[in-house]
């Protein structure tokens, strides 16, 4: 079982389950205010269910935290954001003395992002549309900000590199980065990958990944909403905003096939399309996805996602070896048997324990090039089948594609980009092109 | 609910034999009687089993309180008539204030809530009460009957009478268990009959049931409960830890995250 519903659960700890071996670690920074009891400051940029799910996780995993700022385009996703994280602090005593939010520091906007780096916070919580996080990260580390973000943190090699900038740059300033690919802070899955990497199933030589579910949610155009505010309040059904759902999702289980495989893929070759899915409130993207990946040691990683409803779901992922097989959640059969046992704490509330307690240790974690890595492998499934050409890493990392469309840091005119056709669409894209 | 399985019972498929030729009531090797019915513009049929009025007392309790006769779901809800809630209506929004209502169906999930146990002929999990509330609504709407959760008492009763032998029968004999199960639910009714004549009330999923008092309790213990755990007594609050990983806040009014041993059971009033 490998997605958030997970049948083994078991009491979470909040010990932190130390970092893993891919991981690097910023430089120890030297007398850092913070690695003493000195409270951090949070502050949430997008206010949506899981911005607010993200703050939440920060400050009930965490002590000597507090929310002092929110920001997001929206008022309304701002106020129902307040209005929420109040009725959790009003079950909640200790949440509730966590929260210091007051109307200076509620934020409202496509600037709010920049408000609430600039409010006198020391960490932040990225949880926008996807499309938006490049910007947004960039300006995070460029004001000394510790960073949590959601995944994907990009939708186009021109976002990846920014990313991978970013990662870079923090590190030098010895500021920490973590992503919410969380399966890389569940126990289970790192003792079942150091297993395998440390040659539990011999080498590793194919995989299969999978998020094969139905639709998701999509919110009825009023009539007072431009054609922007209708685009990014429908965020998942923009590559621009979202990356399509092979970004957006499929991301997690294409993270795990790096994790596994050592690295990223070389090449992709695959076909999709958008087949069920095709109203206009569904804009642009494509409803499946089918691609294989080959990794540095010549070894395949077959990629499946699915949003259509009334079919087979599956959400796992599995790998061979020449000497056994794994289920990476928990299991590895073959010559080295292993089934985890261990704690199984929640994911989503870990990555912010250990976020924090790196942060207060003086050894921030840096998840940047990592996660960026992962979002590039799921674009180049993406743009093998968008294009239908066999895509590889080293030309997909430098091209140019940019999907962020003219005018975004304003609510006004957007037509939607086409639906991309195998053998007509180019890589190197702009926004609205074919 | 067409399929017959192996483990089925001879009473069952009289019955199953029975709705091939139009007939709708059979009867259990116990003497209940079982009908059938079906949720139109679907294949969807289910069967449900009489029972009996009485007086149970709850677990805990140390009165009795008077049941009248209903009848129960012989199996637990599968997904098969979940999909035809779900398919046939709007989806809702992943959480609106006003919680879980049957004009609009299911939100739509962020992942598999039947975690790849199995699909067609499994039970429903990982469904709050009101999602099973709201299935019971639009298949009340649907059909013209009168469908909803079973009281704690009318599920205690149903209980009693399928746990009641003598000699007594080994509870395994007719339960899925954390000791039989192999971590997974199993379809629908594969364990056996019961006394009652229905099949997983104890084990499988822990089911809903409805409380004068409005908690949220679940009877009957899961695949996931060891055997002592399992039976007529098993009665479990919800717990913060079944959406513990919704990462969403606020948390769905549909789906429990964490909930792959919790679904639901029906009752037809008379």
């Amino acid at each position: 079982m490998t997605n958030f519903f997970d049948p083994n659960r078991r009491n979470f700890v909040k010990a932190s389950v130390g970092a893993a071996a891919a991981l690097s670690r910023a430089k120890p920074a030297a007398a850092l205010p913070w690695a003493s009891s000195a409270t951090l400051r949070i502050g949430l940029i997008g206010c949506g269910g899981r911005g607010t799910g993200a703050a939440h996780d920060c400050l009930r995993g965490n002590e000597g935290v507090r929310l002092v700022a929110i920001g997001d385009i929206f008022a309304d996703r701002v106020a129902s954001c307040r209005e929420n994280l109040a009725k959790v602090a009003a079950e909640d005593p200790a949440i509730a003395a966590k929260i210091s939010l007051d109307e200076g520091h509620t934020f409202v906007g496509f600037d709010a992002y920049q408000r609430v780096i600039d409010s006198g916070v020391d960490v932040v919580i990225l949880a926008t549309a996807p499309g938006f996080r490049p910007r947004h990260l960039e300006a995070a580390i460029a004001s000394g900000k510790h960073v949590f973000m959601e995944k994907p943190v990009a939708v186009d090699p021109t976002g990846v590199r920014s990313v991978m900038a970013s990662a870079d740059l923090a590190q030098k300033k010895g500021l920490a980065i973590v992503a919410g690919t969380q399966r890389r802070h569940d126990p289970a899955y790192r003792a079942t990958i150091e297993r395998i990497r440390q040659g539990a199933i011999g080498e590793v030589v194919g995989g299969q990944v999978y998020w094969n579910q139905g639709g998701l949610w999509h919110a009825a155009r009023k009539p007072e909403w431009s054609d922007m505010e209708w685009q990014i309040r429908n965020w998942l059904y923009f590559a621009w905003l979202s990356g399509d759902h092979v970004v957006e999702q499929h991301i997690h289980n294409l993270d795990v096939a790096n994790w596994v495989m050592g690295g990223h893929p070389v090449k992709a070759v695959g076909t999709g399309g958008r087949q069920w899915r095709t109203g206009p409130e569904f804009g642009h993207i494509f409803d499946h996805f089918s691609v294989h990946l080959e990794y540095p040691n010549g070894g395949r990683v077959a990629s499946m996602c699915r949003q259509i409803d009334g079919c087979e779901d599956l959400v796992a992922e599995r790998f061979q070896g020449t000497k056994g097989a794994t289920d990476p959640s928990g299991s590895i059969t073959g010559v080295s048997p292993f089934t985890y046992q261990g704690a199984k704490p929640n994911p989503y509330l870990q990555e912010h324990i250990d976020l924090i307690a790196s942060i207060r240790a003086g050894t921030p974690l840096n998840e940047g090039r990592q996660v960026a890595e992962s979002t590039l492998t799921a674009i180049m499934v993406r743009e093998a089948a968008y294009t239908g050409q066999m895509i590889s890493w080293a030309d997909l990392v430098n091209s140019p594609q940019d999907l962020t469309p003219p005018g975004v840091g304003q609510l006004g005119p957007l037509a939607v980009p086409p639906v991309p056709m195998p053998g007509r669409t180019k890589v190197d894209r702009r926004f609205g092109e074919g | 609910m067409s399929k017959v399985t192996s483990a089925t019972s001879g009473c069952r498929l009289a019955a199953s034999w029975l709705v091939g030729v139009g007939m709708l009531v059979a009867t259990t090797a116990h003497g209940q009687t079982v009908t059938v019915d079906s949720i139109p513009g679907t294949l969807v049929r289910f069967e449900l089993v009489h029972v009996p009025g009485g007086a149970v007392r709850l677990p805990g309790q140390t009165d009795s309180v008077a049941v009248k006769s209903f009848w129960v779901g012989r199996t637990e809800v599968l997904w098969d008539a979940y999909d035809a809630f779900t398919l046939s209506r709007k989806p809702s929004p992943r959480y609106s204030p006003a919680g879980a209502d049957a004009v609009a169906g299911p939100s739509k999930p962020y992942g598999n809530p039947d975690y790849g146990f199995g699909h067609r002929g499994f039970p429903v999990i990982s469904v709050t009460r009101a999602a099973a509330e709201a299935f019971c609504a639009w298949l009340s709407a649907v059909t013209g009957k009168r469908y909803r959760l079973p009281t704690d008492a009318e599920w205690q009763r149903a209980a009693d009478l399928a746990a009641t032998a003598s000699p007594p029968v080994p509870i395994d004999e007719f339960a899925w268990h954390a000791g039989n199960a192999n971590g997974t639910t199993r379809p629908g009714g594969s364990r056996g009959a019961d006394r009652l004549g229905t099949s997983d009330l104890f084990g499988n999923v822990a089911e809903w049931v409805t409380t004068g008092d409005g908690q949220l309790v679940v009877r009957g213990g899961s695949w996931r409960d060891p055997i002592e755990q399992v039976g007529p007594a098993s009665r479990r609050k919800q717990q913060s830890s079944w959406n513990e990983r919704d990462p969403q806040i606020p948390k769905s009014n549909w789906w429990l995250s964490d909930g792959p041993f919790v679904g639901f059971r029906i009752v037809r009033e008379p």
